[in-house]
């Protein structure tokens, strides 16, 4: 007997199937594969997923106890014709909030043109005029970004928000890759699966390019808080693969503008910081003056153009949600190109007209802070309480600068193994785009993050989410030469309890 | 035309330690620009222990003098001087309340029409906001403004410290020049004109004799966008004049603090700050 699929009520898109019992033809080799195994199988290899995760320390602390980041069985698979279309539109973002970046800490061009007001700058708490008359040798602030995507119902992508900060998740995806090809080494035999496991290698590539130019034989480093943050496995994890150092902040030290970190063998010279320290810890003599994790001296040593910090001092600004509604406005500006990928349509809560309609029908809208990650802040307007909503018009009203809002949109479901059956459930994704100047590259997939509770639309990991293996396949047209069952046999066993005709025989076919 | 003073300045301040200081990392503004009101001929800085510096140029336009001590020191001394030629700047007419608030310069100047945290007032104030915007003229608005701050708020050296916000000082109705700033500072935004920090140097005497060294101050006022920058120094009651030499600008005191830094060890005591003004022609 094989695995029952339980019938996607939801409304959303289902990635897999395109109606209920017709999966699209990308997952229909996945599909046969996964008809083989019985669901006590599943959960054995689900419980063995669970273990290499421990056993490796793929963990998060959440509510300050470690547990494994939980990883779905069931692979969330992008055909290579809709992966080259979405990795194109990445790093076409990608570039455009670089030349963002780059002029409102410089010429300001984009306010002079009027196309966007200055003060959507001058109040994000996150322009850090102290990083001003920083110039990266090689014109990139942005060495690492994570572009959250989600699907529409219609199918669509479109950009949920930018992280041209410190975005994390990128050792999930290395790890989610490794778990996979052991507990289920059959199915990558079938499919043809782009690696990941080159995403090291080209961010090491990145920050070599990103050097100072007078730095013969550039050292990098990982800057990391340390053991207690949520992402020091991968930090770990970066810097091991990399092949250089793990430091903190006590291990760094600034003298007239060079950076040193101190060794067993003495003190050598630093040239390229791959931080994963928040500006505001990074160096007490121009952010939080109480800082124990960061290294003072380190902003000017940057000015100075002896050492680079990657991602860049003040990257912050792009990733506020008002901000976000500008960046269609960039590509055109700053590229000349036509948006690749759509944002989700986003009321901007200064303007009188849009706050009035807004907050006339909270219900209807999603409402996010315009500084929040982690899903932290989202009032979802057809969920929330009457309580809620009156809470939330008070502080909109009172501070409209700090929230957007946008329709709900019901984010794409991906059948999810959850208690012996397989369930529809919200996904995103986040790919990971790396900038070494010369090109954007885009890791092929990314993390596909699942919310695990039904209906949940949600899916950080602080609020309980899992994620899911992405494969990009290598080749569009993979021909599925197995016997393939007629749609109507499949499309019946959607829910209920399983019949006599759940049972499917396939042939293995070709690669 | 007014007066042209040729000025020689020398501002000294520092830290004692209670003890040794090390690993010490520093911002010095202490450096005048040329600008449209004054044209610096010479400056430069001296810090002790004696010690390599690098400047650049902030975000407001300020001179930035940036500095670590590694070894163990006693004493960190910083002493700025430079020549400068002031002026006084004319008082061009200022433009109508309609044209400031609209949406070109509203936008502009954002960062200097929103309260900082050392800016904002809340309550009391409203009422006489409501009084000046009644006046046509904007730098009238801005002089009774100012006239009122100056005569709410005593000048009392030592009645705050430092990090004192203008709310603190508008309580306590005391205050030095950097309160009488924030405050007046904060009536200004609230009445949608672009207000910024200026930090700098008065020279005291009126009748000022070449040759004489007087001992000057480190001084702060408030500068307000009327058509062009336009200054007034609220705690003397008396607008910008030859004798006021611009160091900085900022939407408050944190943006052009004169020495602000970091080290590694024992309490500090602030060494009195010392500014020696000679008149040379």
């Amino acid at each position: 007997m094989g695995v029952v699929f339980e019938d996607d009520v939801s409304g959303a898109w289902n990635e897999m199937f395109s109606a209920p019992g017709q999966p699209r033809p990308i997952y229909e080799r996945l599909l046969a594969d996964l008809n083989a195994y019985q669901p006590q199988e599943l959960r054995l290899r689900s419980e063995q997923l669970a273990h290499t995760f421990i056993d490796r320390g793929v963990t998060f602390a959440h509510s300050g106890e470690e547990r494994p980041f939980p990883l779905d069985l069931v692979p969330r698979i992008l055909g290579a014709l809709e992966w080259d279309r979405l990795s194109r539109g990445i790093a076409q973002r990608v570039r455009a909030l670089e030349a963002f970046l780059a002029d409102i800490y410089g010429e300001g061009r984009i306010f002079d043109e009027g196309l966007m007001p200055r003060r959507v700058v001058t109040s994000s708490p996150h322009f850090n005029r102290a990083a001003f008359g920083i110039t990266p040798p090689n014109g990139v602030r942005i060495t690492v970004a994570g572009i959250d995507l989600i699907r529409d119902e219609h199918g669509n992508f479109c950009v949920l928000e930018d992280n041209v900060r410190i975005p994390s998740g990128v050792s999930y995806v290395i790890e989610n890759r490794r778990a996979m090809t052991q507990a289920f080494s059959a199915l990558f035999s079938d499919h043809r699966v782009h690696p990941v496991d080159s995403y090291p290698s080209r961010l090491f590539a990145a920050l070599l390019a990103a050097a100072p130019a007078k730095a013969q034989d550039p050292v990098i480093v990982v800057l990391s808080p340390g053991v207690f943050n949520a992402a020091y496995f991968e930090h770990v994890l970066l810097a091991r693969m990399m092949g250089v150092e793990l430091v903190e902040g006590r291990d760094l030290v600034c003298r007239s503008n060079h950076v040193y970190m101190r060794t067993t063998n003495g003190e050598r010279a630093v040239h390229v910081i791959y931080r994963r320290v928040d500006d505001d810890w990074i160096d007490p003599l121009q952010f939080r003056p109480d800082t124990v994790i960061g290294v003072a001296g380190l902003v000017n040593a940057a000015r100075a153009g002896n050492v680079v910090i990657s991602n860049g001092i003040g990257n912050g600004v792009a990733d506020d949600k008002l901000v976000y509604t500008f960046v269609p406005e960039f590509i055109r500006f700053y590229l000349g190109e036509k948006p690749l990928l759509d944002n989700i349509e986003t009321h901007r809560l200064e303007d009188d007209e849009a706050r009035a309609e807004v907050l006339g029908h909270l219900e209807r809208y999603v409402v996010k802070p315009v500084d929040g990650s982690g899903g932290k802040g989202i009032v979802i307007g057809p969920q929330a309480t009457k309580t809620e909503l009156k809470a939330l018009a008070k502080e909109v009203a009172s501070a409209p600068r700090n929230f957007i809002a946008q329709r709900p949109v019901a984010l794409s479901t991906h059948p999810t193994f959850v208690d012996e059956s397989i369930v529809p459930r919200h996904i995103d994704l986040r790919p990971f785009a790396v900038n070494n100047g010369e090109e954007v590259w885009v890791l092929p997939g990314g993390l596909t993050r699942v919310a695990l509770g039904a209906g949940e639309l949600i899916v950080n990991s602080s609020r309980g989410g899992g994620s899911k293996d992405t494969w990009v396949l290598n080749d569009e047209s993979i021909p599925f030469r197995g016997a393939v069952p007629p749609a109507s046999a499949r499309s019946r066993r959607y829910s209920g309890p399983p019949r006599q005709n759940d049972e499917y025989i396939f042939e293995q076919g070709e690669q | 035309m007014s007066e042209r003073l040729g000025l020689s300045i020398r501002h000294h301040t520092g830290f004692t330690y209670d003890g040794l200081a090390k690993a010490s990392y520093n911002e010095a503004r202490m450096t005048p620009r040329s600008l449209s009101t004054q044209s610096v001929q010479t400056s430069k800085i001296l810090v002790r222990p004696v010690i390599p510096v690098s400047t650049h140029v902030d975000y407001f336009g300020t001179v930035v003098t940036v500095f670590d001590i590694q070894e163990n020191h006693p004493q960190l001394e910083v002493e700025a001087t430079s020549q400068v030629e002031s002026w006084a700047a004319t008082l061009e007419s200022p433009l109508g309340w309609s044209e400031l608030r609209s949406e070109r310069l509203t936008d502009r100047f954002s960062e200097f029409l929103l309260p900082t945290h050392r800016t904002t007032l809340v309550g009391t104030v409203e009422k006489e906001i409501e009084d000046w915007q009644n006046v046509a003229d904007v730098h009238q608005c801005v002089e009774a403004a100012s006239e009122y701050v100056r005569n709410e708020i005593a000048y009392v050296p030592g009645a705050t410290t430092v990090s004192a916000t203008a709310q603190e000082a508008w309580d306590r109705r005391k205050g030095v020049c950097q309160d009488i700033t924030h405050v007046t500072i904060g009536l200004l935004r609230a009445m949608g004109i672009p207000a910024r920090y200026v930090s700098g140097y008065l020279y005291p005497a009126s009748e000022p004799t070449v040759g004489d060294v007087v001992e000057g101050q480190s001084h702060a006022w408030v500068e307000y966008f009327s058509g062009s920058w336009t200054g007034i120094d609220p705690t003397n009651g008396v607008r910008e004049t030859e004798r006021h030499i611009i160091v900085g600008h900022g939407r408050d005191y944190d943006d052009v603090a004169p020495l602000k830094g970091i080290y590694q060890g024992p309490a500090s005591t602030q060494l009195g700050v010392v500014v020696e003004i000679r008149r040379t022609h």
